[in-house]
């Protein structure tokens, strides 16, 4: 892989997928991997699989939930969505996000 | 919160796990089609649609590992797994299951049982509201006998007024109540209590109501006197009929209205009581008739006092509020003044409170003791057991050596076998602690009936509680943990190489690591050394308690009580129908002599008074009036004089036999029959008649007393229950419903008259002494068992891995006797190193024991002889086995297998 892309950060990857589900709808694994992937315009290197172990982790937090539905191309697959835990959820996590972000940016702006 | 919804979905995910892979594996299959439909409609082929969908949803083994890890729980997984495997590796070897789960079982059964009777008489609260708010009181005397629990009617009464600490202030006695039934009188165990009781045992009655202070008055309440009765009560003599609430009982000659029932999980205050009717204190003299505790005053001390405190009161409070109010009290009832303590005790004199969350029992001093000293016993067949079990277990790790060093080589860590084989030795334990506590009731159940056995009246609540199961439990986790560690530590420990390539070699292997096994043996044997002279002592006392004898001749001996006191007769006349049972009694095929006693000996019980002779000055002697032909009938040999007989009546002058004791107390150096002796306190004299042997008196325990016998028809007593003595020459049986029938057409008012061999009497006044003895014979032969089983499995084990240097010393020319010799030396060492070190415990634990021993040392020296030469004995045969066989060994077969 080239340097250009980055890894995904350890739990940047379950704000991802709540947002996507939050724009997006119920939306099953692999739509969920490859809005990611547009969102993030390709500079991410993630491996689709590693969304699933996240999927499950939110669900178990209840986060999230899911059921079997039929896809518009007609096959049956694993829908996710938001519970409202998770929609509380997102904005906490945003807010924490933001927070790591904005401390980040004041430890890498050059010095005066 | 989000980590319980975490465990409970992880939880629930143990389950149906084969669904849920399924699930995982159609949802993955679902993404890479979508991935290689979309690449397909980007124009890739179908080869390369595929290729490009797997490589961009990366490792998919990975993915569902990491998603199987994350989804259920994977330690406790394992443990199933390894709990599978252990059983496996236990069906394997039967024989070593069978004997380590019997030794466990039978340690963790004992030590269960034994804690389950210490739970019931010493731990267990009473099942009432708030019982820690419960107290008991006691009467502290300070100088000679320091501490009473037993309190006199004025001081209660008192007391009861005075509640500044407590909500409720009651007192009770445990009684036995005469009630007419349809088959005529019977007794029925029951309970005095005062007015406040009720009110402070919290519990609501099943129906009606409880006594309250107005029924707790002479006469009862306006409306009568009144009872309540139990749940058990009301079933059988009343069949639960809804109206018993309302009817009369007629108890004691006297109408009673139950006015209540109490539900069956009410027991009252004393745990090892179950009353079934409780009357009001101010009762007394109508039911214990012609006694009148309340009348007796200070003079009578029946009663034990308990109070709930006021909420958010503390002890020191309580004590801080009775020790104000002891003085006044004890100037008010006069008792300060009576005359009863001397100064310096009456300064000391005070009341205090102690915790009564438990209730109160005179059980709990009986039988701590020995119940602490049992509890040690089965501590020891219990770390025998786990001792045996880690020897066993090493011993096997050693063999399985080679195995669990390939395991470790291919990269398990030793965490993780040390693990695995905890759970082998946890699986051990837990089947042993179930097996054990299914034992256990029945075990207790025996036990407790041991223990009663000694007090008749005695019931007590051995039942398996939380508290038990808990006690249990942590034996079962600190048993496996003292059987595996060691073993998995030692398996586990030392280099791979040497493992894997030693296999069943030649090799004097580690000898350090000989060490620990050896000395596990050695602590084994010094544990059931210290249980079996334990044993040897409790035994040998019992039996020289047996042998010292009573002073009278047991066998063939029946006692018959009778209770006169509520029937009309008194005096002369109640003499003549004693005369006319005693007669009829004689009738009975096999009787050959009757006569009549009023203290039952060994029954615990007596009577004393100060007589005085100017030759002897004042002596304090027990007391007992007996009627004619006594001595004849208990074979107590009469050395001088006569016995009493029917013409010694209160009209002819006060009689008096005297023991030989007794005798040589009151005329030292003189002939003492046809003299005088008086009873200054009443101012009588007697004049002896005759001098008897000594003969034991309340208990078989203490050595003969010196005692005197006065003629029953010169009795004090208006209306004495007197025991009969019956001698009989062959079966017992038909004369209790011979003595039934007798006393039903002479005296048809008195309950049944109760029918007890003498040797009961006996046996139940050294029951203490003869269930330790009992239970410690038995411990102490599971011990020597356990032992001998331990001893030869590992010798057997470590045999069995030297066969190859066994066989190459025999090709080099060791004879047979020499390789017997050189195995069963191992096991000597260990023998002799435990049997010193048991002996210096032993010395150590039978000072314990001393209290418990009849004129027996506690390091006599044919109990230690003995013992020690059963220990060597079971040593030897468990050695002997193994080096046999080792000297069966066939050289070339032995060298062949290498």
């Amino acid at each position: 892989m080239g340097n250009d892309k980055s890894d995904v950060l350890q739990g940047t990857l379950d704000l991802m997928v709540l947002k996507t589900l939050e724009s997006m709808g119920p939306l099953h694994g692999y739509g969920i991997a490859r809005r990611i992937e547009q969102v993030s315009g390709n500079s991410l290197s993630l491996n689709q699989g590693t969304i699933y172990p996240a999927l499950l982790r939110l669900q178990q937090r209840g986060w999230i939930k899911s059921a079997w539905g039929v896809s518009e191309s007609n096959r049956r697959a694993k829908f996710y969505s938001l519970s409202p835990i998770g929609k509380k959820q997102i904005d906490e996590e945003t807010e924490n996000w933001e927070r790591i972000a904005a401390t980040m940016s004041r430890f890498l702006a050059p010095s005066n | 919160m989000d980590w319980i919804r975490t465990l409970v979905s992880r939880f629930a995910a143990l389950f149906g796990k084969q669904k849920l892979d399924d699930e995982l594996d159609e949802e993955l299959r679902t993404h890479i089609e979508f991935a290689v439909e979309e690449n397909l409609k980007l124009g890739m082929k179908a080869q390369q649609a595929r290729t490009s969908a797997l490589r961009e949803f990366g490792g998919m083994t990975q993915t569902k590992e990491t998603y199987c890890v994350q989804r259920g729980l994977p330690f406790v997984e394992q443990f199933g797994r390894d709990l599978r495997f252990a059983f496996r590796q236990l069906r394997k070897s039967p024989g070593f299951t069978i004997v380590a789960l019997l030794t466990l079982a039978l340690g963790v059964g004992a030590n269960t049982a034994v804690f389950s009777l210490i739970n019931g008489l010493l731990l267990r609260p009473l099942p009432l509201p708030h019982a820690e708010q419960l107290v008991v009181l006691r009467f502290d005397k300070g100088v000679s006998d320091p501490i009473d629990y037993e309190f006199c009617a004025p001081f209660f009464r008192d007391l009861e007024n005075r509640r500044e600490v407590f909500s409720e202030v009651f007192a009770y006695n445990g009684d036995t109540l005469l009630v007419k039934g349809q088959s005529g009188n019977e007794n029925v165990p029951g309970m005095l209590v005062s007015g406040q009781f009720f009110q402070a045992m919290q519990t609501a009655p099943l129906r009606g109501r409880y006594l309250t202070p107005q029924d707790d008055r002479p006469g009862g309440s306006p409306a009568g006197l009144a009872v309540v009765i139990s749940e058990d009560f009301w079933n059988n003599h009343f069949n639960r009929a809804p109206d018993a609430v309302g009817s009369t009982l007629i108890i004691a000659n006297t109408h009673f209205t139950v006015v209540g029932v109490m539900p069956k999980r009410f027991i009252g205050p004393d745990p090892t009581q179950r009353p079934e009717i409780y009357a009001p204190l101010s009762a007394d003299p109508i039911i214990d008739a012609p006694r009148n505790h309340i009348a007796d005053g200070i003079h009578a001390w029946w009663l034990i006092v308990g109070a709930r405190l006021k909420p958010g009161t503390s002890m020191e409070q309580a004590n801080a509020a009775l020790l104000t109010v002891s003085n006044p009290i004890l100037q008010e009832t006069g008792f300060a003044d009576a005359g009863l303590m001397d100064e310096k005790e009456n300064e000391h004199l005070h009341f205090a409170a102690e915790p009564g969350s438990r209730g109160y029992t005179y059980a709990r001093f009986l039988f701590r003791k020995p119940l602490i000293a049992m509890f040690a016993m089965c501590g020891g067949i219990l770390l025998a057991a786990c001792l045996n079990l880690a020897s066993l277990l090493m011993a096997r790790g050693v063999a399985r050596q080679r195995e669990l060093a390939t395991r470790l080589a291919m990269g398990a860590t030793r965490r993780r076998v040390i693990q695995q084989l905890l759970t082998e030795s946890l699986s051990i334990a837990l089947l042993g602690t179930v097996a054990g506590l299914a034992a256990a009731p029945m075990v207790s159940h025996s036990l407790a009936a041991l223990a009663e056995n000694g007090f008749t009246e005695m019931r007590l609540d051995t039942s398996l509680d939380l508290r038990v199961f808990a006690f249990a439990a942590l034996i079962a986790v600190v048993s496996s943990i003292l059987i595996g560690l060691l073993a998995a530590l030692q398996a586990t420990a030392g280099n791979l190489n040497d493992h894997i390539k030693e296999g069943q070699q030649a090799k004097p292997a580690f000898e350090r690591r000989k060490i620990l096994p050896r000395v596990l043996m050695a602590s084994e044997v010094a544990v059931a050394l210290t249980l079996v002279i334990g044993a040897g002592l409790l035994a040998t006392s019992l039996l020289r308690l047996f042998r010292s004898g009573a002073g009278f001749d047991p066998k063939g001996l029946v006692n018959i009580a009778f209770k006169m006191d509520k029937q009309q007769l008194q005096g002369d006349a109640l003499m003549r129908l004693y005369q006319q049972l005693g007669e009829g009694l004689k009738r009975q095929p096999g009787v050959k002599s009757v006569s009549f006693e009023f203290v039952v000996p060994l029954s615990h019980r007596g009577w004393n008074g100060n007589y005085f002779t100017p030759a002897g000055g004042t002596h304090q002697i027990y007391m007992n009036a007996v009627g004619p032909d006594y001595f004849g009938t208990m074979r107590i040999p009469l050395y001088l004089g006569r016995e009493f007989n029917w013409n010694d009546t209160k009209a002819s002058g006060l009689k008096i036999i005297l023991n030989q004791s007794a005798a040589k107390e009151f005329f030292p150096g003189q002939n003492a029959l046809g003299q005088q002796i008086t009873y200054p306190r009443e101012k009588l004299s007697y004049q002896v008649v005759g001098i008897v042997a000594d003969a034991k008196y309340r208990e078989m325990q203490s050595p003969a007393p010196a005692a005197a016998y006065v003629p029953m028809q010169q009795d004090e007593q208006p209306k004495p229950s007197l025991t009969a003595v019956v001698r009989v020459d062959g079966p017992l049986a038909p004369l209790a419903a011979a003595a039934r029938a007798l006393a039903g057409n002479l005296a048809p008012s008195i309950p049944a008259p109760v029918v007890t061999t003498v040797d009961d009497v006996l046996n139940r006044s050294v029951s203490a002494e003869r269930m330790m003895a009992l239970l410690s014979l038995f411990f102490a032969g599971c011990a020597l068992l356990v032992t001998a089983i331990g001893l030869y499995g590992t010798l057997s084990y470590a045999t069995a891995r030297r066969t190859s240097e066994i066989g190459i010393r025999m090709a080099l020319g060791a004879r047979r006797i020499g390789v017997v010799a050189m195995v069963f030396r191992e096991n000597v060492l260990i023998a002799a190193v435990g049997t010193g070190a048991g002996l210096v415990a032993a010395a150590l634990a039978s000072r314990a024991l001393a209290s418990f021993l009849y004129e027996t040392s506690p390091s006599d020296p044919w109990v230690l002889v003995c013992s020690v030469g059963a220990l060597a004995f079971i040593a030897s045969a468990a050695s002997i086995l193994p080096a046999l066989r080792a000297a069966q060994i066939d050289p070339m077969r032995a060298l062949r297998n290498e």
